[in-house]
């Protein structure tokens, strides 16, 4: 309360001074945080950045890590690859002043699983190996049935988190519930604290371990995924971090995902990609979180199953079969 | 050397006679090298299948991601569970002044060291990544229960093994002339880890303070090492072990199968060792009064764990108690209440019950059922998370273990049986001194 | 088989939707044109744009493989879609239709262009027909421009809209316009779609607590619903119209879940002093050990000391 007093009493009445000053902000923001942020962390670490040569021929202007421009010549420039040190720390660390919340509206769920397959193809994992699954719920006789995407739930609280002896899984600044894999010692006391089963363990060797088995592992994708490890969902914590949706999100057909910022009080649909106040949707739609009495304060809401446009039809029953190691 | 004094009461001639009688055992005759070679052969076959999970996975066993902790989970709490009877024997009973724990005490504590270790590694075969096991030590968090166990079971096991060696001390000294045509490597070793002892009076007074301590650091340890244990169960919000009376629970639990442990090993050394004349009848029937106290008492535990959720009926509650009282696991549930707790109670109120051959067999029971006991407890509440299981193989619905996890935990008996072999048998599992000692009390009494 | 048995259902459901097979577009929006030839690079702008927006149902162009609604999305390949005029694409995706999404407020008109750039590239026989004039017909041979104020006292974000021609500068009027604030994944509307009065203004009350940065900036666009008539102009300015946020990071304090550095001061202490007493204790212990070893010592040495001086008597 105070703090916005104190604001009002700078601010000037004067209009034109405003829009000058926030022009002159913009204009700063622009050549700082724009022109690192824009391509996305990997070039914030890289140091190097890098802008079609103007005048110089053989030259190309570079804007380094202190925001210095530069010019290098051309036969210099070295393409950059994030190394694992580098994918650990800006992995751990989170993106700063962020704090992602995904609504999933139920009434929009026809199960059409393209969230799932969307996922799965990211995080290289097997048809029955879920970050995210889609469930038919029916909490009583006569209330009726649904269909929920659950994903984790990224909770603020997280038992998972609480259990692990290594620092394997940890909470990120911006809410975000990832695992390490290279450091995870597989003793799945994480799996039996979750609540939500969203947690898998690699009982054999992934799916996709004989290409990816050189690639850097990159602690926000879960790529390459190990055997004798946890993998979970993880939010597309690479994806947020180049400005995109997750890849959940942007698969569903259905307009059921709406994820964004809770600082900014907004969350984008992954499918008309229409932008709302959070606090407005959840407001108007009688959001939810799922057992709320276990206190894990969920970063996952919920907006009930209410005035369907279509029937719920379960379908066939899909067989899962195990593949053999 | 002959000429040694001993300062303290004891006379020569009995601990001669004692002597003689206790360390017979102690030689490395062919029974031993015959059991051994059992032993180590059924030991490399179990071996072989635990590097066949090394080699392709988990996935060997029967865990899935739904009953992600199984057999080996129970076995492990098992064997924390019956290491604690070091605690209750040496500690409780014998600080407490109960006399007729001596010739048992050292029996206790081999039992607790065997346990204890294997329980350590026990808990390896269960990592998905048993080459970073380092990491626990790296990279350490204390507030995970995970954490807390291992520095309490390492601790436990530390101190079992102290307790087992300091009042064997003089032990050793009496014994290391009295070992001849035993091997050569074994007289040194009695030699060396006598530690100088002279039977003087300053030894034997550092040599109590010593014990002492070790008696008293035991008692916290010991729950620590199985309150933890149920910790790793009661800290997490799941139906079945969110449970307040988990700690108590498992440790009244943990008294039960490890008197159970003790009365068998009992049995099996006085009739092998041929030593009627310490483990005699008076001691069993000892044992047997313990055994009654510690199970009524886990039958009240019990009582209160399914009696109030029953009551009530909580939604989660209500599916796992249906499917230990009726359900999936009603054989084995009221199997083992009844097996394991009702009727050993009922049978250990008769007199004739408390002599040493029914007694044994009572105890056989008690212990398989205690096994069984901590699978009822770590399996069945994972069969029915919070959120339905849908959309997986089949084989993913309901747990059970396969033959490579079963021999995997074969192994892991089979190498406490190891331990316990070799303890008893290289060394007097008897205390000689304390023995002499209380003769000696006995003799003045009745003057 | 599971889809066919949910297009079945749905056409029983959703008769309204097979009842319209055609789209009908209204004939002033037929004929609407790009402002800008089609080029390569249009064509990869537009590509990009469809994988994020388009791809989910439409699937990949010439291949079939949009998603299975009722009534199909229809592959943008296919002769039913490239028989649209230029204008017909550009309103279908503009407006959308059941539940084909508007994209009005996710795209620009620049970019719907782009995608319809994209979506021509499948169509050999197209050839562009490229708007000639890019000035508004309201007010011909003027440039339009757009500017945003913020007013604290009111809490209203005013655009103020203007001609400026040879002959001078005049408000526009009677122009819709909607104004956007820049989020993370996308624009959000502020307030309804607003007509500009006869100072060329219009006024757009700014949302209690609409979050803006540390100092309350945000940035907002601004832009004309009906482009035909006044020209695709936008206009992007920052203003400290919204309400400041400190953003504190959600690791902030001590918690049983947090780091080691951030676990809860009694565990650390609990823990590290239980460990410390019981092996304190140990060692302890183990000096005893060393005791015995040493009083053994030295009785064995007086024994020894002893018998030196009694053997030579013996002898």
């Amino acid at each position: 309360m105070s703090r916005d007093k104190k604001e009002e009493g700078n601010r000037s009445n004067d209009l034109d001074r405003v829009i000058e000053n926030s022009r002159r902000d913009f204009l700063r923001k622009l050549t700082l945080a724009g022109a690192v942020t824009v391509t996305g962390g990997a070039a914030i670490y890289s140091g190097h950045r890098f802008e079609k040569a103007k005048h110089r021929e053989g030259y190309v202007k570079v804007l380094t890590e202190d925001n210095r421009l530069v010019e290098i010549p051309v036969e210099q420039m070295r393409d950059f690859k994030p190394d694992l040190r580098m994918l650990q720390s800006r992995g751990r660390e989170g993106i700063a002043g962020k704090r992602w919340v995904m609504v999933i509206d139920l009434s929009k769920c026809r199960n059409a699983r393209k969230c799932v397959e969307a996922c799965q193809s990211a995080h290289h994992l097997r048809p029955y190996e879920y970050h995210i699954n889609t469930l038919v719920m029916q909490e009583s006789v006569n209330t009726p049935a649904f269909f929920m995407p659950k994903p984790c739930q990224h909770c603020d609280n997280p038992p998972c988190v609480s259990v692990c002896p290594v620092d394997a899984t940890f909470k990120r600044q911006d809410g975000i519930v990832l695992i390490d894999n290279d450091r995870c010692i597989g003793c799945r006391f994480c799996m039996a604290a979750c609540p939500y089963s969203a947690r898998i363990f690699h009982w054999q060797e992934p799916s996709k371990h004989e290409e990816d088995g050189n690639k850097e592992y990159d602690v926000e994708l879960n790529v390459p995924q190990k055997k004798g490890t946890i993998s979970k969902c993880l939010f597309s914590a690479d994806r947020l971090r180049e400005g995109m949706l997750p890849y959940c999100v942007s698969a569903c057909p259905n307009g059921v995902f709406y994820f964004g910022d809770e600082n900014e009080d907004a969350v984008t649909n992954g499918t008309t990609k229409e932008t709302v106040r959070f606090s407005e949707l959840i407001e108007k739609n009688g959001g939810y979180r799922l057992m709320p009495e276990l206190g894990t304060q969920p970063r996952v809401y919920y907006l009930p199953p209410k005035n369907r446009i279509f029937e719920f039809e379960q379908g066939e029953k899909r067989e899962y079969k195990q593949e053999k190691a | 050397m002959d000429e040694i004094r001993f300062n303290t009461p004891h006379e020569k001639g009995k601990i001669d006679s004692l002597a003689s009688d206790i360390l017979k055992s102690v030689r490395i005759n062919a029974g031993f090298l015959l059991w051994m070679t059992f032993l180590f052969t059924l030991l490399a076959a179990c071996l072989f299948a635990y590097i066949i999970q090394l080699r392709k996975g988990l996935g060997v066993t029967g865990l899935r991601d739904f009953t992600s902790w199984g057999m080996y989970i129970a076995n492990f709490v098992f064997f924390v569970a019956t290491s604690l009877c070091g605690m209750l024997i040496s500690s409780v009973l014998g600080l407490i002044g109960y006399n007729w724990v001596k010739p048992i005490s050292r029996i206790a504590e081999i039992i607790a060291i065997a346990f204890a270790a294997v329980a350590g590694l026990v808990i390896i075969s269960d990592m998905g990544r048993p080459d970073r096991l380092p990491y626990v030590f790296l990279f350490g968090r204390v507030q995970s229960p995970i954490l807390w166990d291992v520095t309490v079971v390492t601790t436990y096991f530390v101190l079992s093994m102290l307790l087992w060696f300091f009042p064997m001390i003089p032990d050793l000294a009496i014994a290391k002339d009295r070992l001849e045509g035993r091997p050569k490597f074994l007289i040194r070793a009695y030699e060396l880890l006598s530690f100088r002892w002279m039977h003087h009076e300053v030894q034997y007074r550092i040599l109590g303070q010593a014990v002492r301590i070790l008696l008293i650091l035991i008692i916290p340890t010991a729950f620590a090492i199985h309150t933890v244990t149920s910790w790793l169960f009661a800290v997490t919000p799941r139906t079945g072990w969110d449970s307040t009376i988990f700690g108590p629970y498992f440790i009244s639990g943990a008294f039960v199968s490890g008197a159970a442990a003790v009365i068998i090993a009992m049995y099996f050394f006085r009739v092998n060792y041929k030593l009627e004349k310490y483990l005699n009848a008076r001691v069993f029937e000892r044992m047997g009064r313990v055994m009654i106290l510690v199970a009524i008492v886990y039958l009240y535990f019990n009582l209160n764990e399914f009696l109030v959720p029953a009551y009530k009926l909580k939604t989660g509650d209500a599916i796992h108690l249906r499917e230990l009282f009726t359900g999936h696991y009603a054989m084995l549930f009221w199997g083992i209440q009844l097996i394991g707790l009702v009727i050993p109670i009922l049978l250990l109120l008769f007199r004739q019950m408390r002599k040493p051959l029914p007694m044994m067999i009572i105890s056989l029971f008690v212990l398989c059922a205690s096994w069984f006991k901590r699978y009822i407890i770590v399996v069945p509440p994972q069969a029915h998370p919070n959120l339905p299981v849908q959309n997986v193989p089949v084989e993913w619905m309901v747990y059970s273990p396969t033959l490579i996890e079963t021999a995997v935990t074969v192994a892991s008996i089979v190498l406490v049986l190891i331990i316990i072999t070799i303890l008893s048998k290289l060394f007097p599992v008897i205390p000689i001194w304390e023995m002499a000692e209380e003769k000696e009390d006995a003799e003045r009494i009745i003057q | 088989m599971k889809y066919t048995t949910g297009v079945i259902i749905c056409l029983m459901l959703l008769p309204s939707f097979a009842r319209g097979q055609d789209w009908v577009v209204p004939d002033d929006r037929k004929g609407r044109l790009s402002t800008f030839p089609f080029t390569d690079d249009t064509r990869k702008e537009g590509e990009k744009l469809y994988q994020v927006n388009c791809h989910s149902c439409h699937g990949d162009p010439g291949r079939n493989n949009f998603i299975a609604l009722q009534p199909p999305p229809g592959d943008p390949a296919t002769e039913k879609i490239q028989r649209n005029s230029d204008g017909e694409i550009f309103h279908k995706v503009s407006a959308g239709r059941g539940q084909m999404p508007s994209f009005r407020s996710v795209l620009t008109t620049d970019e719907i262009w782009k995608v319809v750039s994209f979506i021509r590239s499948f169509n050999r026989s197209y050839v562009q027909k490229v708007m000639q004039v890019i000035t508004s017909s309201a007010y011909p041979g003027a440039i339009i421009s757009m500017k945003l104020a913020y007013d604290e006292a009111t809490k209203q974000v005013l655009v103020i809209a203007s001609a400026t021609s040879e002959t001078g500068t005049v408000p526009v009027t009677g122009a819709g316009v909607r104004l956007l604030a820049a989020r993370y994944f996308g624009k959000m509307a502020v307030d309804e779609e607003k007509t500009t009065d006869v100072n060329g203004v219009a006024t757009f009350s700014v949302p209690e607590g609409l979050r803006g940065d540390t100092a309350g900036n945000i940035g907002f666009s601004a832009m004309f619903t009906d482009e035909a008539t006044f020209g695709s102009v936008s206009k992007d300015t920052v203003l400290m119209a919204g309400m400041p946020v400190i953003p504190v990071s959600l690791t902030a304090n001590r918690a049983m879940w947090n780091t080691v550095r951030k676990a809860p001061v009694w565990i650390i202490l609990a823990y590290g002093l239980g460990v410390l007493a019981v092996w304190g204790f140990i060692v302890l212990v183990m000096f005893k050990l060393r005791d015995i070893f040493t009083v053994g010592t030295a009785l064995s040495e007086n024994i020894s000391a002893s018998h030196g001086q009694t053997e030579p008597t013996k002898n």
